[in-house]
């Protein structure tokens, strides 16, 4: 797994504000700056720069429309995400676990 | 960006502190062999049987409360310990990899326009 693209990703989705747009997208399937910023109680300049970071982190693919950008929503860099996510939390569900039985261990004794 | 665990054991956190902080306890569960000085700017050596070998320096270390190991390769591991009623709440936070740079790389992607 590319560790760097993984940090992009929650760097990226971080931002509650950022989430918003992503979901909204996916919810839209495509939007454009303008479009997003008509539906929040933002700027189209705010809304473009948060665009740019969320593809810049891969979560958003761009397309070039007229005058405008097109962004899409990429699954795949969510799946590593999602997947750093999944694989840590079960070495620490392992690992506390261990850690009980050793304190009740202690305990017993 | 982080994972979090959150379990309360029926140890005081003296307890606790012992099982996260002394070597031949940390080899009862989290790796094989432990070399660990658990003070701030203590090196710690931890290595599994599978041949993984990783290498930590104490950040902090307020016994029996806070310990953080910043990792030589990815990320920070966070450990707090609250006295509670049952025992004592372990409070894990393990942080992203590489979390500075991956913040240093978006300060830069903000001047780059949309191709």
């Amino acid at each position: 797994m590319d560790a760097r693209r993984v940090d992009a990703v929650f760097d990226a989705l971080g931002d509650p504000s950022r989430r918003t747009l992503v979901r909204e997208i996916a919810a839209r399937g495509d939007a454009t700056a303008t479009e997003l910023a008509a539906g929040l109680p933002v700027t189209r300049q705010a809304v473009a720069k948060q665009l740019v970071a969320l593809a810049d982190a891969g979560l958003l693919r761009a397309t070039r429309s007229g005058r405008e950008t097109r962004y899409a929503v990429t699954p795949e860099p969510l799946g590593d995400a999602v997947g750093w996510m999944v694989e840590v939390g079960a070495r620490w569900d392992d690992r506390l676990a261990k850690l009980g039985r050793s304190l009740r261990g202690r305990a017993s004794r | 960006m982080e994972v979090e665990r959150e379990v309360v054991f029926p140890a005081s956190p003296e307890e606790v502190w012992e099982a996260l902080t002394e070597p031949e306890r940390l080899e009862e569960w989290f790796a094989n062999d432990v070399e660990l000085d658990p003070r701030e700017g203590g090196e710690g050596t931890f290595r599994w049987d599978d041949g993984e070998e990783r290498h930590a320096t104490v950040r902090e270390a307020v016994p029996p409360h806070r310990i953080v190991l910043d990792w030589d390769d990815e990320g920070t591991t966070a450990i707090e310990l609250e006295e509670v009623e049952d025992g004592t709440r372990v409070h894990v936070v393990e942080t992203a990899p590489g979390f500075a740079t991956a913040l240093e790389l978006h300060a830069m992607a903000a001047w780059t326009p949309v191709a």
